[in-house]
């Protein structure tokens, strides 16, 4: 077997996963014996398939050993009554939907609402924001504990507990995995705000070595992708698509060989992914059927982006007018900022420096570096480079990821003057280096 | 050359070792290569598989080897690439083996 089949076997067993598990919670009735099962399940396969090869259906297969080892966890731990339960009403839900697993091309509707069904249970509004982040990580993607660690620059220890402790608050909670219809609108918000938190983790990493951890938010586009197979309805899944797909196109060309951070200017725009940009324009047009919701607008700024043929085609009109419909629904710092950053496109960095001036006193930006950067970068088009010096040290001593930190660094040093205005030498700047 | 019998038994505890979807197919690939290798050079004679895994057994591997100590070498390997505990066993002749390669043969 090769590369390519690593990849596909990945892809198998990364749609199976959240299926097996939402098959087994039909079964079993609890989160941890339903992971255990899949776990088991997938261990078997890894005895069997490399001595026997993989079965032509892969997926049947590990549905089938799913189903078998969940029912005999069943009656191996005894639960005689939550047992006959849940298996009479796996047996009604089978009974009525056809076929144990459906052939390729029948109604999925079933494994559908079982992955919606994981998703919704995943954010149950009794866990945190970080815990539901945790477990539909580990559930729906079927990433390690320690994945998530990485992902999260968090120490595994952490986010094993999150897992462990959001396992119990929904025991505690006693959450229904086999709801008769799940409360999907009611927790939509909360789904959505789960995916968008894993992309923007691994999208623009808050902290550590390089710019993005891209593990996480390619999971994120494949959550956004499921969400959208099963909640297709609704406007606001395909926005969230729409957004990571056209963000996710560029993620190649955001640093350059050597980890430092490229703009939108300096990306070679013939590497962006040209089946993300395409997905996203099909997605965009879905999610316009709805109102204009944050999502929606922020997409719509993405894909200005995205379908730009070059940096200078970039519509600075548009933005500017789709962040003023933004402000309207999503009056915050953050918005206001990047709407300064394209007012300063359009009309120039003096006309965008008093609404940056006021931001920058702003308490919910004063601690973030991407103000003060911002700020720099318009006082050094200006020529101001005393303001521009300042005002990069500033972001320097807030930014956290290292990759930004060197682009701010190399920003500074390329004002005339900056160093022996920050009275750093070349001699000193090799020994840091050194 | 001899035949041996490796046995590769999960460790205690191995069920609770998390994997990924990403993992998993890692470690079905590399173990598949494995196995080719061994067919490719005549080593791998025959393999079984439980049917319902008792007592953390969950593969047998019948191995030719020149002797004890490349027999050990093949099931650190297996050990190594499968994360099973792996015990080796020889097999008196390869008249022996006949039977248990019935089992499964590659």
């Amino acid at each position: 077997m090769t590369e390519s089949a690593e990849t596909a076997l990945a892809e198998v067993f990364g749609a199976e996963w959240p299926l097996l598990i939402g098959a087994a919670m039909r079964i079993v009735g609890d989160l941890q014996t339903a992971e255990d099962v899949v776990q088991e399940t997938v261990l078997t396969a890894l005895d069997r398939w490399p001595l026997q090869g993989v079965p032509d259906r892969p997926g049947a297969w590990l549905m089938t050993a799913c189903r078998n080892r969940a029912r005999n966890a069943v009656r191996d731990n005894g639960r005689a009554r939550r047992a006959i339960a849940s298996m009479t009403r796996e047996a009604a839900a089978s009974a009525a939907a056809g076929p144990a697993y459906p052939e390729q091309g029948a109604d999925h509707d079933e494994i559908g609402d079982d992955r919606l069904r994981l998703i919704v249970l995943c954010c149950h509004p009794a866990l945190s924001a970080d815990a539901q982040v945790a477990l539909t990580l580990r559930m729906v993607c079927g990433l390690t504990t320690e994945e998530i660690a990485r992902g999260c620059h968090l120490p595994t220890t952490a986010v094993a507990q999150r897992i462990v402790r959001a396992k119990r608050v929904l025991r505690e909670h006693e959450a229904v995995f086999l709801a008769d219809e799940p409360d999907v609108r009611a927790r939509l918000p909360a789904i959505l705000d789960v995916i968008y938190l894993v992309f923007n983790e691994g999208y623009l990493a808050a902290a550590g070595e390089t710019l993005s951890r891209g593990d996480l938010a390619f999971e994120a586009c494949r959550l956004a992708r499921l969400v959208t197979d099963v909640i297709a309805d609704e406007p606001e899944t395909w926005a969230l698509r729409a957004l990571i797909a056209f963000q996710l196109s560029r993620s190649a060309t955001r640093t350059a060989g050597d980890g430092s951070v490229l703009t939108l200017d300096q990306q070679d725009r013939s590497k962006w992914n040209r089946e993300l940009i395409t997905d996203g324009v099909r997605a965009l047009s879905r999610a316009r059927v709805g109102g204009p919701g944050p999502l929606l607008l922020q997409a719509e700024l993405a894909a200005c982006h995205s379908t730009a043929a070059t940096f200078d085609a970039t519509d600075w009109h548009a933005i500017v007018a789709i962040y003023d419909r933004l402000q309207r629904v999503q009056d915050t710092p953050v918005v206001a900022m990047n709407r300064a950053v394209a007012v300063a496109m359009r009309d120039g960095p003096a006309a965008a420096l008093p609404l940056l001036d006021r931001l920058a006193e702003d308490a919910a930006l004063k601690g973030s570096h991407r103000v003060w950067a911002v700020r720099a970068d318009l006082h050094r088009r200006l020529g101001d480079r005393v303001a521009a010096t300042a005002d990069y040290q500033r972001a320097l001593r807030l930014v956290s990821n290292q990759a930004e930190r060197r682009y701010l660094e190399c920003a500074l040093r390329q004002v005339p003057g900056a160093a022996a205005r920050t009275g750093i030498t070349r001699e000193a700047e090799h020994d840091a280096a050194g | 050359m001899s035949d041996f019998l490796l046995l590769g038994a999960r460790q205690p505890g191995m069920a609770t070792t998390e994997t990924s979807p990403r993992l998993a197919a890692r470690d079905v690939v590399a173990l598949a290569a494995w196995h080719e290798h061994l067919r490719r050079w005549g080593l791998l004679r025959a393999f079984a598989l439980p049917q319902d895994p008792v007592g953390g057994l969950r593969a047998c591997l019948i191995v030719r080897a020149s002797g004890q100590l490349a027999a050990s070498r093949l099931a650190e390997e297996w050990q190594r690439r499968s994360g099973y505990q792996v015990a080796v066993l020889p097999l008196c002749d390869v008249g022996q083996a006949q039977g248990v390669r019935s089992v499964g043969r590659p």
